[in-house]
């Protein structure tokens, strides 16, 4: 499958803060692909560069071939991509209607079957000026506006913020029917339950740096919660295998998360002498976490 | 559409605009009679205030409205609103939150400024056309005649002075944070050589005297000649002016594009 996104070495210093260091992700055509990672990991410097309202300090990036690094070929990348920022505000002075306006004109693919049919279902009214919406119905705003521009790449940034669970349903529901209609969707999030429920595709962004680039049928089929008790004492070198990730000791039992190889990593703990071996499904939150901590 | 919203980012300051030079105008018209009496008493008697342009102002209506409004208090506030129509823009835009929905759109951050700088420049433009419509109907309320070319050719120099205006406040505002701080230093950054080289200069001309630096005195060339011909016309000026202009638009859209928002 062709890739739609690609960084290589991407990087962006803000001073002396390092926020995105040397990132290498792809995200392939058609996909639903998460873009997870805790508050300033580097997930809306690496979204701020695809679009080019940041530029890369190395590094560089294409968005369906064109580079991100290049003006011009930003403003072709921005006619096919739409783009929901984590900070929703819009243009307050203007009406919901005249937002819709002012955004159709620049979007010759604009889906106006869509457009009326969120409006109606965000309950959206058209003469009403943004700066007296709520800032639940201003999300909803800012999400019809990405989703009725009719492009071959959505990329949203943490979308469903601000949202009642009610609105979260209905947004997950539209960017499963867009993806199935031959969109890619490209979202960050911090609802990992929303991920796990429509993104096939997760990656993980820790400190600036790649972690985890799996689908989610690999998350869900290769990653296991292992827990072994020893009759004697181990020590954590004894668990470093290719696959192990962080490893806990406490006493006699030993927990850690495998992200491959978990049958031979569970025949060479048999082999160390372990009395009891637990392998356990695990979540993505579980993942996120173990991640997240064994680099912190 | 980036016009429409530049447009209605704009239009309160440009009715703003319009009420102030339409009070100027009509101030200056009423003052006319008034003024023209007390100069004519003040030629009379000897030991009155005496100047040399006394009897232009008392004989030549044309003067009088050169004098008061295109080389004073008419320019002055078109300069203000100049500043004021170029105010805004993405820099403007990251404070108040939009800017990311702005450049999500297909559109280049250097047509987002040319766009602004364009309804900048024809808001002034229609200020100034405004001022002509004032002067014309004020005048004929209080019986006096002019010539509409010569202050249609006043308007036309001050717009084309001024476009070093609009083109340094831009610039001001892509580089100063924060909309009040940005809004501040302009006007001292802009109002404060303004006004001091022109007080300089007049002093200079007053003592026949016309130093290079007279070149950068853009209220004088804004305002030009009382009679403008082909010839009285400050051409070198006006280079001056569009030159820098240039200048300043360059390095607005090179600090621009270097910007990360």
């Amino acid at each position: 499958m062709a890739a739609v996104i690609e960084t290589i070495e991407l990087k962006k210093n803000y001073g002396n803060h390092e926020a995105v260091r040397g990132l290498n992700l792809s995200v392939n055509a058609g996909s639903v692909c998460a873009f997870l990672g805790q508050n300033g990991a580097g997930k809306s410097s690496t979204i701020k560069m695809l679009l080019g309202m940041i530029h890369p300090t190395s590094g560089g990036g294409s968005i369906f071939g064109h580079r991100i690094d290049e003006e011009r070929e930003s403003l072709l990348i921005r006619q096919k991509v739409a783009f929901v920022a984590e900070d929703k505000r819009l243009y307050d002075y203007m009406s919901v209607g005249q937002i819709i306006h002012f955004t159709r004109s620049f979007f010759p693919k604009w889906n106006h079957a869509l457009e009326t049919q969120l409006l109606e279902r965000f309950e959206l009214p058209p003469e009403r000026k943004i700066r007296q919406l709520s800032k639940g119905m201003r999300t909803k705003l800012a999400l019809l506006l990405g989703f009725a521009r009719g492009c071959e790449l959505l990329i949203l940034d943490e979308p469903t913020e601000g949202l009642d669970p009610v609105a979260i349903e209905d947004v997950l529901q539209i960017v499963v029917s867009l993806a199935a209609q031959g969109t890619t969707v490209f979202f960050s999030s911090h609802q990992i339950a929303e991920v796990e429920q429509v993104a096939d595709h997760v990656l993980m962004i820790d400190h600036g740096q790649l972690v985890l680039n799996a689908s989610m049928y690999e998350v869900q089929e290769e990653y296991r919660q292992i827990q072994a008790v020893f009759t004697d004492p181990v020590e954590e070198r004894d668990l470093r295998l290719p696959g192990v990730e962080r490893v806990k000791i406490e006493g006699h039992i030993a927990s850690f998360v495998a992200s491959r190889n978990v049958d031979s990593i569970v025949e060479h703990v048999r082999m160390l002498r372990a009395g009891n071996i637990d392998v356990l499904p695990i979540s993505l939150k579980e993942i996120f976490l173990e991640k997240v901590r064994a680099r912190s | 559409m980036l016009f429409y919203k530049a447009w209605i980012e704009t239009r309160v300051r440009f009715l703003a605009g319009l009420v102030a030079a339409a009070v100027v105008c009509i101030f200056y018209l009423e003052q006319h009679a008034w003024l023209v009496s007390m100069w004519a008493a003040d030629l009379q008697n000897p030991h009155g205030y005496h100047m040399k342009w006394m009897p232009l102002g008392i004989h030549e209506y044309g003067w009088y409205l050169w004098h008061y409004l295109y080389d004073n208090y008419l320019q002055q506030v078109w300069a203000l609103f100049a500043i004021l129509f170029a105010f805004g823009g993405l820099i403007r835009e990251r404070n108040g939150g939009t800017v990311l929905f702005s450049l999500g759109l297909p559109v280049s951050r250097r047509r987002w400024l040319f766009t602004r700088l364009l309804v900048a420049l024809l808001e002034s433009i229609g200020l100034s056309l405004f001022a002509v419509l004032v002067i014309a109907v004020g005048s004929a309320a209080i019986h006096e005649t002019f010539s509409l070319s010569q202050v249609l050719l006043h308007t036309a120099l001050m717009v084309a002075a001024g476009v070093f205006v609009i083109a340094f406040g831009n610039l001001c505002y892509t580089l100063f944070p924060g909309n009040y701080l940005s809004l501040i230093l302009t006007l001292t950054l802009l109002g404060a050589p303004y006004l001091w080289l022109q007080t300089y200069m007049q002093h200079m001309r007053y003592l026949g005297r016309t130093p290079w630096i007279g070149y950068l005195d853009f209220a004088h060339t804004m305002a030009g000649p009382w009679q403008i011909t082909w010839t009285t016309t400050p051409w070198m000026a006006l280079l001056v002016a569009w030159t820098l202009t240039a200048f300043l638009l360059m390095a607005t859209v090179a600090h621009g594009d270097r910007l990360d928002y």
